[in-house]
């Protein structure tokens, strides 16, 4: 339902952009660019939010996962899609360590997992800005200017490989361009994890989602399906990260990840997820409106000179949306 | 249980009178005590401290380091603490660790360095509590006539005139438009939206086009990648606009890392950052590798982002202050305060000194003003350029 509003506020943007002569075929790129590069770190959520365990608030754990192994390829200076495939390899096996001790935790507080995973996010990324600070990399364009040692906030990773999946193999029509590559590995993993839904592992992890004494009671270990669905969240959120970063052309470290869980949270939400199940559907939908209207508002606004309200109007609207989403959910979820 | 209760409470109240009188006391009876350490510190003379506050490491390498430098140079002297990572959430937590500075009876000067506003109450607490204290700003923002009051000396970038002096120098580089990027929390910024006002005032002088441009707010909500990816979107529209001879200004540091990448791309003119500094944003997009025996040496930095910007064809069309403000700032605050501790007639309310404490300490030039002639104490400085 709360896709419907938001679907309806971009048609009314598109519809300004279009009446202000903005360049819509720009715009259309722009939007599909923002969709992959976001659209990972909102797939990560549905494994964890299928097996009952709400919204994965702890992204920056499988971010930051993410982040070591660029981190590790770019000190061997690998670069183009090498560079990529082997961050993402090595954040991946990092994401599996850290899952361990994250899925344990989390099980352990059973019934407020959501606000656990806030607070393991929270204090996690001063953990790591200390690793930050102090790990020993050699690759000078990563360390900081003046005190020469430790890693800068924002590592550019144009030598590297920025933009190498936006590039790969895309599509030229005139001006408009689509980013095959790009999409084509957000499609993989998504199909991946909707298949993965259908197999018997997959369908385990939503009936412990829907009811954990009643799959206990049919012979399911409930610990050991809960820790796989934070493994597959983690690993793709550190695959994620890479994807976002190739795109957006810099590593930021320290605490770029802190805020990173709430806009895919928002994403998942006004795509339609409930707070207790979410499905490939409802990622896509989400993050293409939420981006897009990302994409859109400001400039809008800036365009119609009125740039102090658009920032108040866009967060009434999504943020309102959300708590609208949240609240006909749970009805939905509860009476239904 | 009712009867537990109450002979905790009496306890408890016990224990308070008790306390308190043990307490009152002891220092009664110190009163007598206290007074030959007192006349050991006079003997000595020399044992004071001064305190500086900082951002960490990662908020903002510079000041930072300008700090690690002063406690390299003064290890006696110089305690360097740092505010909160998360400093706009956090700053409660700023504030004590600041006021926790003067606890400290042997520190004679606090100087807190930021950049940001909401630290005066813990200023004006040392105040209060130690007026003996000198309190320095390197800067802060907050109201310029509530600091001029209660802090002793306040030291900033002349953000105001910078208005002025980037727009002539933009136009001297040949930029026929201005873009000025910032967002709602800036805007609500005195200094910031003055510089803006003097900064139109002198493009529209020198018939240069002005536009203001609203980026999504990096404090409120979801962080300042919200506000990188619209500049990563928006730069290139508005350089189909306007044309590669315009000159694009930020207020907010994370924006250059976007602003300085695209320039390389699209080739249009940034004049100087807001924060003027060779180790901002170049190093992350221009990939300098430093050696470790050049880390820190600016000549060396500088050297690097010409040949660098060279190659990207860019020569002339960057520019900036040689060594970055957000570093001789903070070392002259220590300077001077370790000057005004120690030779009292010094007058640091006059302009011509302040020059030459600097040209005598550093080696640099820098131009002090103060912001308002009725302000005394609130001094405003501007350096030479440099282009790369």
């Amino acid at each position: 339902m709360a896709y419907k509003i938001i679907a309806g506020f971009l048609v009314l943007l598109v519809a300004l952009a279009f009446h202000l002569h903005m360049d819509m075929i720009v715009l259309l790129n722009l939007s599909f660019i923002k969709f992959a590069m976001n659209g990972l770190l909102v797939l990560s959520l549905i494994p964890m939010l299928n097996a009952g365990m709400g919204m994965n608030f702890g992204l920056p754990v499988g971010i930051t996962a993410g982040l070591i192994g660029m981190c590790i390829a770019v000190n061997f200076k690998l670069t183009g899609l090498v560079g990529l495939l082997i961050s993402a390899l090595l954040g991946g096996f990092i994401a599996l360590a850290f899952s361990e001790v994250y899925g344990r935790i989390l099980i352990a507080v059973k019934g407020r997992e959501e606000i656990a995973s806030t607070f393991i996010g929270f204090s996690f990324i001063p953990l790591m800005n200390f690793f930050w600070s102090l790990v020993p990399f050699s690759n000078r364009q990563m360390l900081y200017p003046i005190g020469g040692s430790g890693l800068r906030p924002r590592i550019g990773l144009n030598p590297y490989f920025t933009s190498t999946l936006d590039q790969l193999w895309s599509i030229k029509v005139g001006n408009f361009v689509l980013p095959f590559g790009l999409l084509l590995v957000y499609g993989i993993i998504a199909g991946l994890i909707h298949y993965f839904f259908k197999t018997t592992s997959g369908k385990s992890i939503c009936a412990v989602g829907e009811n954990d004494a009643f799959a206990k009671a049919s012979g399911l270990n409930v610990k050991k399906i809960k820790l796989l669905s934070v493994r597959i969240s983690l690993v793709i959120a550190a695959v994620g990260i890479v994807v976002y970063a190739q795109s957006f052309g810099f590593l930021e470290l320290y605490d770029a990840p802190l805020m990173m869980a709430f806009p895919a949270v928002s994403a998942l939400l006004i795509g339609g997820a409930s707070a207790k199940k979410g499905t490939i559907i409802h990622a896509i939908i989400g993050t293409y409106l939420f981006q897009s209207i990302y994409l859109l508002s400001v400039p809008i606004a800036n365009e119609l000179l009125l740039p102090e309200i658009s920032e108040i109007v866009r967060n009434i609207i999504t943020n309102g949306i959300i708590l609208y989403a949240l609240l006909i959910s749970e009805k939905g979820g509860r009476y239904a | 249980m009712k009867k537990v209760l109450s002979m905790l409470l009496v306890f408890a109240l016990a224990f308070s009178i008790v306390g308190c009188g043990a307490k009152a006391e002891e220092s009664s009876e110190g009163s007598g005590a206290t007074e030959p350490v007192v006349t050991e510190t006079q003997e000595t003379a020399t044992s004071y401290k001064i305190g500086i506050v900082t951002p960490t490491l990662s908020t903002s390498e510079d000041e930072y380091r300008a700090a690690e430098n002063m406690v390299a140079k003064y290890p006696d002297i110089v305690k360097h603490i740092t505010l909160p990572e998360n400093f706009s959430t956090e700053i409660e937590t700023g504030l004590s660790q600041i006021t926790s500075l003067a606890d400290d009876p042997e520190m004679k000067a606090v100087i807190v360095v930021s950049g940001q506003a909401g630290l005066l109450p813990a200023l004006q607490k040392i105040e209060e509590k130690r007026p003996d204290i000198i309190t320095m700003t390197a800067p802060i923002w907050d109201d310029p006539e509530l600091m001029s009051k209660y802090i002793d000396v306040c030291i900033d970038t002349d953000w105001v005139r910078r208005g002025e002096t980037i727009a002539r120098k933009a136009h001297d580089m040949g930029a026929k438009t201005i873009i000025h990027y910032s967002f709602p929390t800036h805007m609500a910024k005195e200094v910031i939206v003055a510089r803006r006002d003097q900064m139109k005032a002198t493009a529209e002088e020198l018939g240069m086009t002005f536009v203001e441009v609203t980026t999504p707010d990096p404090q409120t909500g979801n962080g300042p990648a919200a506000m990188q990816q619209f500049l990563r979107e928006d730069i290139p529209r508005q350089i189909e606009k306007y044309g590669v001879d315009t000159n694009i200004f930020g207020t907010n540091c994370p924006m250059y890392d976007v602003i300085i990448d695209e320039a390389l791309k699209l080739k249009f003119i940034v004049a100087e950052q807001c924060c003027p500094t060779p180790t901002q944003a170049y190093p992350t997009v221009m990939n300098l590798e430093l050696s470790e025996e050049d880390a820190g040496n600016f000549d060396k930095i500088n050297q690097m982002i010409s040949e660098k910007a060279a190659e990207a064809d860019m020569t002339g069309r960057l520019s900036g202050w040689p060594v970055p403000v957000t570093v001789y700032v903070p070392e002259y605050a220590v300077e001077l305060a370790k000057k005004m501790i120690e030779d009292e007639s010094f007058d640091y309310k006059n302009l011509d000194n302040l020059k030459a404490f600097s040209e005598e300490t550093f080696g640099v030039s820098a131009e002090f003003n103060t912001l308002k002639p009725e302000l005394d104490n609130y001094f405003v400085l501007i350096m030479e350029s440099i282009f790369y």
